[in-house]
C-alpha cells in the first residue's frame, strides 16, 4: 500500500517558520515532522510515499531525495497552483495504480502506530476509514458523530456550542480508489467528498487514543516537541559526545554525535542536543529544550522549553524560554525572551489575523530563519520576527512582523 | 450480531471450518452450526449453545467434505432453538445457507412461497433465501443464475454464504450491508464476517463491497458485481495485524468499545420480552421478601435497583452482596432471590444462590451469557442480550442490568398501585428515547470528558459523591475508577460528609460530585451544600452536572455538562459519563485498561 502525504500548502498561520520551509519540514526533538510520520508508516509496512509538494518544495526534496536514506521510496507530485486538499489528492491518482491508499496531512504528528488500526478497519468495513482523535480544544475543529459500528453518521464543520467536544479527523485516512470518482463529483472539494461518503454510509472511523497534534500555530511546535519528548524513557548519549568536567545530566537526555558540553553545565531531561552542537561552560539546559544540529550555545546561557531548528548561535548569558528559533539564527549575548505577562494572563501573539490568544501562560518569541539579533535585547512575550530580519540596534521593538 | 464463514479446498475442511467459528464466537455464541457437501449430499449439523458445547453434542468435527459453511449466532431477540439455528436447508435438501443481517421483506416472500406450497421449518427470515434459490435453480438449471435471482428479490442488509450439491466444490456468497471478507491462498479459499476466521491460514485478504458477490472454488475466487455480473479486480490486502486487535473494531480498547456500544445494549435491554419482565414482577409480588444479589459491580447494580423498587413500588428489596449473603440474608421457602451476573459463573453468586436454594427459596437471575451455571441453577432467567463483554471492567452489561431492574420495578409498581398508567407510559417514553441520548452524549462530549480527566488525574485520592440514587451510582463510578486507574477512589454518600468523610478533605483529595437534575430540588440542594462544604475546606472539586444547572456551573469550573434529560433516566446518563471519565483517566495514566492488574473477568473461584 502507498501513502499520500500532503505537503504543498503555504500555511501563513505558521509564519515565520513556513516562510522558508514546507510545514512537514518543521523540526521537533531533532527530527522533521515528516520523518516521524514516515517512520510510523514504515513500521506499518508502508514504504512507498507520494508526497504532494509546491511551497518550498526544494527543501523537502533536498532533504529526503527519493527516500533511500530513510528506507523509503518517495515520488513527488507537484501541485501547481496550490488549489486545495481535494485537488492535490486528485493529482495523485496515476501514482496509486487503482489500489487503496493512506492519506496523511502534512501538519499532523502522532506518536505510536495509528496506521495499522486504519488497515484493520478497512479490512472489516471495505470502505473509507478516517482516524479520529480528541483534540486538546475543539474550537478550531469539526465534530464527528459515530454509530455503534463506527460508521460516521454526521460531520459538523464548526460546532457552535463551546461545551461540546468530540472526536475529530486526525488527518490520517485509508481511502479506496473509488474516492477519485467521488472527488470528481464534488469538484475536488474534500469536505464535500467526505460529506458524500457519510451520506452514502461509506465512511468509517477508528479512534486514535495515542498522542496527536495538528500543528497549526507556532506555539503548537512547542506542544509537539513536548509530546515527542514525553515518550522518552531513557537517556541516549552518542559515544563520540565529549563532556568536560562537572557536567550534570538528569533524566532522558538525548545527545548526538560530536556534541561538546563545557564544564559546569547542567542538562535536565527530557532534552535534545543535536549532532555537532557546542554547549559552553556553565549553561543550564532545562526540560523540553531541543537544540538542532550544529548549534552553538554561549557561556552561562539558560534554555527552557524551546526549539532551535538548526545552525543557530546563542550568545553568552542569554535566556531563551518557551520560544521557537529557526535555522541559521544569530542571537547576541545577553538576550532575554520574556515569557510571562505582568498580569499573568495568557500570552497574545500578533498574527495576520490580528492578535490572538495562545492560551499559554508562558510564551516567549518566534524567530524566523537567518534572523540577526544584536546584544542585550529583551523580547516581549509572543514576539514574532520574520525570517531574515536584522535587529541590530539596542532599542527593542515589542513586536516586529 | 452473527458470524458466518465458509471454506473450500483440496482435502477435508471441517477442522478449519470449525476453528473459524470458534474465532468468530466473540460475535455471538448462543447457537451454531456447520454445513458441508460430501459425496454429493449436503449435510447440516446445528444446535443451541456455544461452539464447543454444540460440538460435544452434535460432533460437528466428525463431519466430512471439501466445501462447507458455518454460523455462530447471538440472538438479540427471538427464540434460540435448534430449528432457528443456521445453516438452513432448502426444501429439496440441495442448498444450504448461512446469513448475517436482516431481510426486511421476508414476510411477504414467505407468504408467497407458502402459497406455492413451500414448507417452512424455522421462524427465521433466512429461510426464504434458501427456498428462493432452490426454486430459481429448478427454473434456470444454473446455480449462479439462481443465486443472483434470489438475491435480487431481497430487501435489507445482509451477507450470505451458500453451498450446494449442484456445484459441490463451490461456495457462493454475497455482501449487501453486512460485513464479509474473502481470504485467498493456493489450496483453499475462505470467506467470513471478518478476517479472524481465517487469519491462521492466510493473510491475503480480498475485501468485498456492498453489491458484490463471489464464487469460491478450491483453486480461486471470482468476485463480481450483482448489477451487471462484471468482474471486479482488486488487489489483495496483506493483513499485518494479529487476531486480537482486529476484534476491537476501530477502538483502542474493549472498554471504550463497550462504552460506545451502550446505545445498542440499552435497546436490547428494552427488547427483553415484556412477558419475562411481568413474570419477575409477579414473583416479587408473591414473595414474602425479595433479595437483590450480586457482587462487585453487580452489587452496585442491585443497590441502584433497590432505589428503583423503593421509589416505584413502595417495597424495600434489600440488596446484599453475594459474599455476605449467607451471613446476612434470612431466606426461607416464601422468599425470592434475584441474582445478577454478567458471566453467570461468579463463584460468590453461585454459592449464595445454592444457599438460598437449600433454604427452599425461589431463585431468578439476570445474566448476559447464555447457558451459564447461574442460568441453569435458578428457577427463572432473563438474558440481557448485551453481547460479549470482553473488558474485565463491566460497563455495558451493568447499565443493561439496571434498565432491566427498572423495568421490573415499573411493572410491579403498576400492578401494586403506586405507578399509574400515565407515569408508566412516561417512563417508557423516556427509556425508549434514552439510547439515542446516550449516543449523542458520547458523540458530543467525549472530548470534554477526556480534557477533564487529563486535568484532574494528578490527584491520587478521590471521593465520588452523590445522594439518593446518585449514591449507588457514585459507588459504581468509583469502582470503575479504582479498577482501571489503580488510584484510591471511594464512593461516598454526600450526606455523610459531616459524619466523618470531611476529615479526609484537603487540597490533595479530589471530590467528584454527581449532581442530580435541578428539578429534583431537595436532592439537588443537598448535594450542592455538600459540595460547598468541601470547597470551604479547600478541597478541589469536579462534577458531572446537567447543563441547565447554573449554580453548579458557577461552583465547579472542572466539570462535564450533560444535556438536560428526564430525571427518570438521568442517573444512568451520569453513570455513562463516569465510565468514560474512568477510561480517559486510566488512558492518561497509561494503565492496562482491558485487563487491570490483579483482576479477572469472571471470578469463578472463591
Amino acid at each position: 500500500m502507498k501513502a499520500v502525504i500532503l505537503a504543498a500548502a503555504r500555511s501563513e498561520r505558521l509564519h515565520p517558520f513556513t516562510e522558508t520551509r514546507a510545514k512537514p519540514m518543521i523540526r521537533v526533538a531533532g527530527r522533521t515532522i515528516l520523518e516521524y510520520m514516515a517512520q510510523a508508516l514504515r513500521d506499518a509496512g508502508v514504504v512507498d510515499l507520494v508526497v504532494v509538494v509546491n511551497h518550498k518544495r526544494e527543501g523537502i526534496q533536498r532533504y529526503f531525495e527519493h527516500g533511500h536514506n530513510f528506507g523509503l521510496n518517495i515520488e513527488y507530485v507537484l501541485q501547481d497552483p496550490i488549489d486545495g486538499i481535494g485537488a492535490g489528492l486528485r493529482r495523485c491518482e496515476p501514482e496509486l495504480n487503482g489500489e487503496p491508499f493512506l492519506l496523511v496531512y502534512g501538519d499532523i504528528l502522532a506518536t505510536g502506530q495509528p496506521f495499522t488500526a486504519l488497515t484493520e478497519q478497512f479490512g472489516e468495513s471495505g470502505c473509507a476509514v478516517a482516524a479520529l482523535s480528541l483534540p486538546p480544544s475543539s474550537s478550531e475543529f469539526g465534530n464527528v458523530y459515530l454509530d455503534n459500528d463506527m460508521r460516521i453518521t454526521r460531520l459538523v464543520e464548526k460546532p457552535t456550542d463551546p461545551t461540546l467536544s468530540n472526536y475529530v479527523f486526525a488527518g490520517m485516512f485509508l481511502l479506496p480508489p473509488t474516492i477519485f470518482r467521488v472527488l470528481d463529483q464534488c469538484q475536488h472539494d474534500i469536505e464535500q467528498t467526505f460529506q458524500t461518503l457519510v451520506r452514502d454510509g461509506k465512511f468509517h472511523g477508528v479512534l486514535w487514543e495515542g498522542n496527536w497534534i495538528d500543528i497549526r500555530r507556532p506555539w503548537q511546535i512547542l506542544e509537539a516537541n513536548r509530546m515527542i519528548m514525553d515518550m522518552w524513557r531513557h537517556a541516549e548519549i552518542d559515544a563520540t559526545a565529549r563532556m568536560e568536567g562537572n557536567v550534570r545530566i538528569e533524566g532522558a537526555v538525548h545527545i548526538e554525535e560530536g556534541v561538546v558540553i563545557g564544564s559546569g553545565s547542567i542538562l535536565k531531561g527530557p532534552c535534545y542536543i543535536g549532532r555537532g552542537t557546542y554547549v559552553g561552560n556553565n549553561t543550564l539546559i532545562r526540560e523540553y529544550s531541543s537544540l538542532g544540529p550544529d548549534s552553538v550555545v554561549g557561556y552561562g546561557t539558560e534554555l527552557k522549553n524551546c526549539v532551535l531548528f538548526a545552525r543557530s548561535t546563542l550568545g553568552r548569558l542569554s535566556f531563551i524560554g518557551d520560544s521557537v528559533i529557526g535555522e541559521g539564527v544569530h542571537i547576541g549575548s545577553g538576550v532575554t525572551t520574556v515569557n510571562v505577562r505582568p498580569d499573568s494572563q495568557p500570552v497574545d501573539v500578533d498574527t495576520e489575523d490580528g492578535a490572538i490568544s495562545s492560551g499559554m501562560a508562558k510564551l516567549g518569541a518566534f524567530i524566523g530563519d537567518n534572523v540577526y539579533i544584536g546584544a542585550r535585547h529583551v523580547l516581549a512575550p509572543g514576539t514574532r520576527i520574520r525570517s531574515g530580519s536584522v535587529v541590530a540596534d539596542s532599542i527593542t521593538q515589542p513586536s516586529i512582523l | 450480531m452473527c458470524g458466518i464463514s465458509g471454506v473450500t479446498g483440496t482435502g477435508d475442511v471441517v477442522q478449519i471450518l470449525y476453528e473459524s467459528i470458534r474465532r468468530l464466537e466473540y460475535r455471538g455464541y448462543d447457537s451454531c452450526g456447520l454445513s458441508l457437501v460430501h459425496n454429493g449430499e449436503v449435510a447440516v449439523r446445528k444446535n443451541v449453545g456455544g461452539v464447543e458445547e454444540v460440538n460435544q453434542r452434535e460432533h460437528l468435527t466428525s463431519m466430512k467434505g471439501n466445501a462447507g459453511i458455518a454460523h455462530t449466532r447471538w440472538a438479540t431477540h427471538g427464540k434460540v432453538t435448534q430449528a432457528n439455528a443456521h445453516p438452513h436447508l432448502s426444501m429439496d435438501g440441495r442448498f444450504s445457507i448461512v446469513h448475517n443481517g436482516i431481510i426486511n421483506n421476508y414476510l411477504e416472500i414467505r407468504r408467497e412461497l407458502q402459497d406455492q406450497g413451500v414448507p417452512f421449518v424455522s421462524e427465521t427470515d433466512t429461510e426464504v433465501m434458501v427456498h428462493l434459490v432452490a426454486l430459481a435453480y429448478a427454473e434456470f438449471g444454473n446455480v449462479e443464475d439462481a443465486f443472483l435471482a434470489a438475491v435480487r428479490r431481497l430487501e435489507g442488509s445482509y451477507a450470505f454464504c451458500m453451498v450446494t450439491s449442484a456445484d459441490p466444490e463451490a461456495i457462493y456468497c454475497v455482501r449487501a450491508g453486512s460485513p464479509l471478507v474473502l481470504g485467498v491462498s493456493k489450496q483453499r479459499q475462505f470467506v467470513a464476517s471478518d478476517v479472524n476466521a481465517f487469519l491462521q491460514h492466510t493473510r491475503e485478504a480480498l475485501t468485498m463491497e456492498d453489491g458484490e458477490y463471489a464464487v469460491l472454488r478450491p483453486t480461486g475466487v471470482s468476485l463480481r458485481r450483482i448489477a451487471d455480473r462484471s468482474e471486479v479486480t482488486r488487489p489483495h490486502l496483506h493483513v499485518e495485524w494479529d487476531a486480537e486487535t482486529s476484534r476491537k473494531g476501530g477502538y483502542a480498547h474493549y472498554m471504550l468499545k463497550e462504552i460506545f456500544e451502550q446505545p445498542q445494549t440499552l435497546l436490547n435491554a428494552l427488547n427483553v420480552p415484556r412477558a419475562e419482565i411481568e413474570k419477575y414482577a409477579q414473583m416479587v409480588q408473591n414473595a414474602r421478601q425479595t433479595y437483590l444479589m450480586g457482587v462487585g459491580t453487580t452489587h452496585y447494580v442491585a443497590l441502584t435497583g433497590q432505589y428503583f423498587f423503593s421509589q416505584l413500588t413502595g417495597r424495600f428489596l434489600p440488596a446484599i452482596s453475594a459474599d455476605e449473603f449467607r451471613d446476612l440474608a434470612v431466606v426461607g421457602p416464601e422468599d425470592l432471590v434475584i441474582s445478577i451476573s454478567q458471566s453467570g459463573e461468579t463463584y460468590d453468586t453461585r454459592r449464595a444462590v445454592a444457599f438460598a436454594k437449600e433454604r427452599g427459596a425461589r431463585t431468578a437471575s439476570i445474566v448476559n451469557v447464555m447457558g451459564s451455571s447461574l442460568g441453569t441453577m435458578t428457577d427463572e432467567v432473563i438474558l440481557q442480550g448485551s453481547g460479549p463483554e470482553i473488558c474485565v471492567v463491566s460497563t455495558k452489561a451493568a447499565l443493561a442490568q439496571m434498565v432491566i431492574l427498572l423495568r421490573v420495578a415499573l411493572e410491579l409498581g403498576r400492578r401494586s398501585g403506586p405507578i399509574d398508567s400515565a407515569t408508566y407510559k412516561a417512563y417508557y417514553k423516556d427509556l425508549e428515547a434514552f439510547p439515542s441520548i446516550v449516543q449523542n452524549a458520547l458523540n458530543e462530549r467525549s472530548g470534554v470528558v477526556r480534557n477533564l480527566a487529563d486535568r484532574v488525574v494528578q490527584y491520587r485520592n478521590w471521593l465520588v459523591m452523590g445522594r439518593g440514587i446518585y449514591y449507588p451510582i457514585s459507588l459504581e463510578a468509583a469502582l470503575k475508577m479504582k479498577e482501571v486507574t489503580y488510584l484510591h477512589v471511594e464512593g461516598m454518600p454526600a450526606g455523610f460528609l459531616k459524619h466523618g468523610t470531611l476529615a479526609l478533605v484537603d487540597e490533595n483529595m479530589l471530590s467528584l460530585f454527581l449532581l442530580p437534575p435541578v428539578e429534583l430540588k431537595t436532592l439537588h440542594e443537598q448535594t450542592l451544600s455538600a459540595l460547598e462544604e468541601v470547597k470551604a475546606r479547600g478541597g478541589p472539586v469536579a462534577g458531572i452536572v446537567f447543563e441547565d444547572d447554573q449554580r453548579a456551573k458557577e461552583l465547579i469550573p472542572d466539570r462535564v455538562e450533560l444535556p438536560v434529560v428526564s430525571a427518570r433516566v438521568a442517573p444512568l446518563l451520569s453513570l455513562v459519563m463516569a465510565q468514560l471519565f474512568a477510561y480517559f483517566a486510566a488512558l492518561k495514566l497509561g494503565r492496562s485498561i482491558d485487563k487491570p492488574r490483579n483482576l479477572a473477568k469472571s471470578v469463578t473461584v472463591g
